[in-house]
Parts: C-alpha cells; sequence; structure tokens
C-alpha cells in the first residue's frame, strides 16, 4: 500500500478508536512508524486528512444511499425485508466513519468545507428513506398518510445521524454488531406502528436476535 | 447499447416515479432551492407536501445531471444488492430458533418417543409371531413371560390415547 493511503487508513482507524479530537498528526505518523516530516509531505495537516476521508465517505454513502432512487428494493412482495436489510447496509457504512458522527457539531465547527458536504448527505439519507417509505406505501405494507410520511423519514433521519454518538453516550464500548443491529431495530420501531402482521414478524426476529446477542454479551 | 440505456430507464421511470421526483427534489436541495426555500419552509409550518413539490420542480431543471447519476450509479447498485443478500443471509443465521417452535419439537420427540416404545411393546407381545421368523428360539423361551407383556404393552399403548 502506498505511504499516502496507508495515512489515510491508519488516520480512520485512531480517529474511529481514540476520537478525532485526541488524535494528532504526531500520534499518526507514530502509528505508521513514520516521521512527522513525512507524514507532512503528503498531508499538510489533519483537516487534510480529514477532507479526504469524508470524500471517501461521502462518495461510499452516496452511492449506497441512491439504490432505493434509482429503484425498488424489493421488485416482488417476498422481498420486501430487503428493504430493512438495506438499513444495515447503510449503518453499516456509516460505522466505518463512525468518528464523523461522534461529536459531529464540533467537528463541523472546526472543519467547515465539510459542512455543505455533509448536509448533502443528510438530504440523500432523506430521500433514500422516503423512496422506501414511498415504495412500502404503494406495496400496502405500510399504511399512513403523506404528512406523517415525510415526519416519519425526518424521525429516521434523526436516529441515523445520531445513533452512534447516542449509544456513545449511553453505553460503555460496545461490539459494532450489537450497536448496528440496535440502530436498526430502532428505526424498524418508528416504522412498526404503520406495519401489517407479516412484517411485524420480521421485526420480532430483528427483536429476538437482539436479545440473544445481549444475551451473549453479558458474561464479557 | 443506447437503447439498451434507453430501455433501463424506462423501467426506472415506471417503477419508481416517486422516487425519482424525490430524488430531484435532494437534487435541487442541493443548490440553491434549499436556501429560497428556507424562509417558505418556516412559515409553510404544516404545509411540507406542498414545499415537498416545489422542490420537485426545483430539482426537475437538473434531471438531465440526475439521470447521469442514475447510470453511473449502477454498479453501485450491484454492490448494494449484494450487501443486502449478504446482510439477509446472516440474518438468518443468527435468528434463534423460537421458543414456542422448540416447545412443539419437544412435544411431537415425546409423542414420537411413546409411539416408539407403544409399537415395541406392541411387535413384542402379539409377536411372538414376527420376531419368531427370525429367532426361532426366543419366544419359547420367554413363553412364561409372555403373560406378563401383553399388559404392558396394552398399559402402555393406552397412556398417549
Amino acid at each position: 500500500m502506498k505511504t499516502r493511503d496507508r495515512i489515510l487508513v491508519t488516520s480512520l482507524a485512531l480517529f474511529n478508536e481514540e476520537g478525532e479530537a485526541h488524535t494528532t498528526t504526531i500520534d499518526i505518523a507514530n502509528e505508521l512508524d513514520i516521521s512527522p516530516g513525512n507524514l507532512y509531505y503528503h498531508f499538510k495537516g489533519k483537516d487534510q486528512i480529514i477532507g479526504e476521508l469524508f470524500q471517501q465517505y461521502e462518495l461510499a454513502l452516496s452511492d449506497t444511499l441512491r439504490a432505493p432512487l434509482e429503484g425498488t428494493l424489493s421488485p416482488e412482495p417476498e422481498r420486501v425485508e430487503d428493504n430493512w436489510y438495506y438499513l444495515y447496509v447503510v449503518l453499516e457504512e456509516m460505522w466505518q466513519y463512525r468518528f464523523l458522527h461522534h461529536n459531529l457539531d464540533d467537528l463541523l465547527q472546526r472543519y467547515p468545507p465539510i459542512r455543505k458536504g455533509f448536509r448533502r448527505l443528510l438530504q440523500l439519507q432523506r430521500s433514500a428513506l422516503l423512496a422506501i417509505c414511498h415504495n412500502l406505501l404503494e406495496q400496502a405494507v405500510i399504511d399512513t398518510g403523506e404528512e406523517q410520511l415525510l415526519s416519519l423519514v425526518d424521525n429516521m433521519t434523526l436516529a441515523l445521524t445520531y445513533w452512534f454518538s447516542y449509544d456513545q453516550l449511553l453505553h460503555e464500548p460496545r461490539a459494532p454488531q450489537i450497536v448496528i443491529h440496535q440502530g436498526v431495530l430502532q428505526l424498524l420501531t418508528m416504522v412498526a406502528p404503520y406495519l401489517g402482521d407479516d412484517q411485524l414478524r420480521f421485526y420480532r426476529d430483528c427483536q429476538a436476535i437482539f436479545d440473544s446477542m445481549i444475551a451473549g454479551q453479558k458474561p464479557g | 447499447m443506447s437503447d439498451d440505456k434507453n430501455e433501463k430507464s424506462k423501467v426506472a421511470d415506471k417503477a419508481s416515479e416517486i422516487a425519482r421526483n424525490i430524488w430531484l427534489a435532494g437534487v435541487g436541495a442541493y443548490g440553491r432551492a434549499v436556501d429560497e426555500a428556507q424562509d417558505r419552509m418556516e412559515k409553510a409550518g404544516m404545509e411540507t407536501p406542498k414545499l415537498f413539490r416545489e422542490l420537485v420542480k426545483a430539482g426537475a431543471a437538473l434531471e438531465d445531471e440526475a439521470r447521469k447519476g442514475i447510470s453511473s450509479s449502477r454498479a453501485a447498485r450491484a454492490s448494494v444488492e449484494d450487501r443486502i443478500h449478504r446482510v439477509r443471509e446472516s440474518f438468518q443465521l443468527q435468528l434463534p430458533a423460537r421458543g414456542e417452535d422448540l416447545l412443539a419439537l419437544h412435544e411431537k420427540i415425546d409423542r414420537l418417543t411413546r409411539k416408539v416404545d407403544d409399537l415395541a411393546a406392541a411387535l413384542a407381545a402379539q409377536g411372538g409371531r414376527k420376531p419368531a421368523a427370525k429367532k426361532k428360539a426366543a419366544p419359547r423361551r420367554v413363553a412364561g413371560k409372555t403373560k406378563a407383556a401383553p399388559s404392558r404393552g396394552r398399559s402402555g399403548g393406552k397412556k398417549p390415547a
């Protein structure tokens, strides 16, 4: 791997694990076993690294978020559950760059250039979720009015955006699959009141998996 | 090739006209539309759907660019479907057996066990005959016990009924 890419990968890992605010370029150079001068040759400072990481994030997540806009995720009624599985995909992707979502407001204040991009991502998230909900409405999987639907989508976007920081505030660090799974469960809970019996079964399955995950965690 | 593209985009149009509009609303929102709409949004209050329609209109101006985005994201779409598939598999694997399913399974096993016992007993009882074909000596030696055996077999057979 090129030094430049190694710097990015290592920075992302450190930001995610230790927190972006606590990580200096010296830490990154030390972790990589390169001189700060060498790092400086590739990136003039932390904001450049963060800018580049955000660009990666925006590209990757935008691609994922466009999928439901391009066409329904569940062309056949039997595949309705794919819409729920899709939420895992989105959360997984966000998890890889979770440092951006931890302490989000602070980060956006210190690095104004990514604010615009972040707003674009938020808009895309809303659009994607709205597309999914519209589709579910058309397939009569959920039953709600247009106004409610828009509010529902905003609630979901809100939960999605702050889920990781909420989890971090509430709990000691937990296994990623638990955090992600509960995130999906949380989003589903918002849709649940509008769901028919078939999909409620899926909701209960989701809950059952979560319960067994938590049960498996206790000894640790 | 361009025919193929047209075909595909036609299908996409039909499949999700609404979704496309939503997307266009988002695209419109990227640019100036959202700033212009900001004031109205505050005044609009409950009338969000109306605002939404206006965003769609604004977004439609950027339709060509949006279309480009759609075709270039086809590979991304495939990757998303791939990942959905993987999530589905791991979900099914993690799914714990439902309590009620397990209970039903236990009951079934109990019933089957009883049936097997009954059958075995019944065979041993009336059947001095069938096994006799194989082991001629056995029934004669057990002959003394055959009186007790049928009663045990029958009482066993009544329990589950």
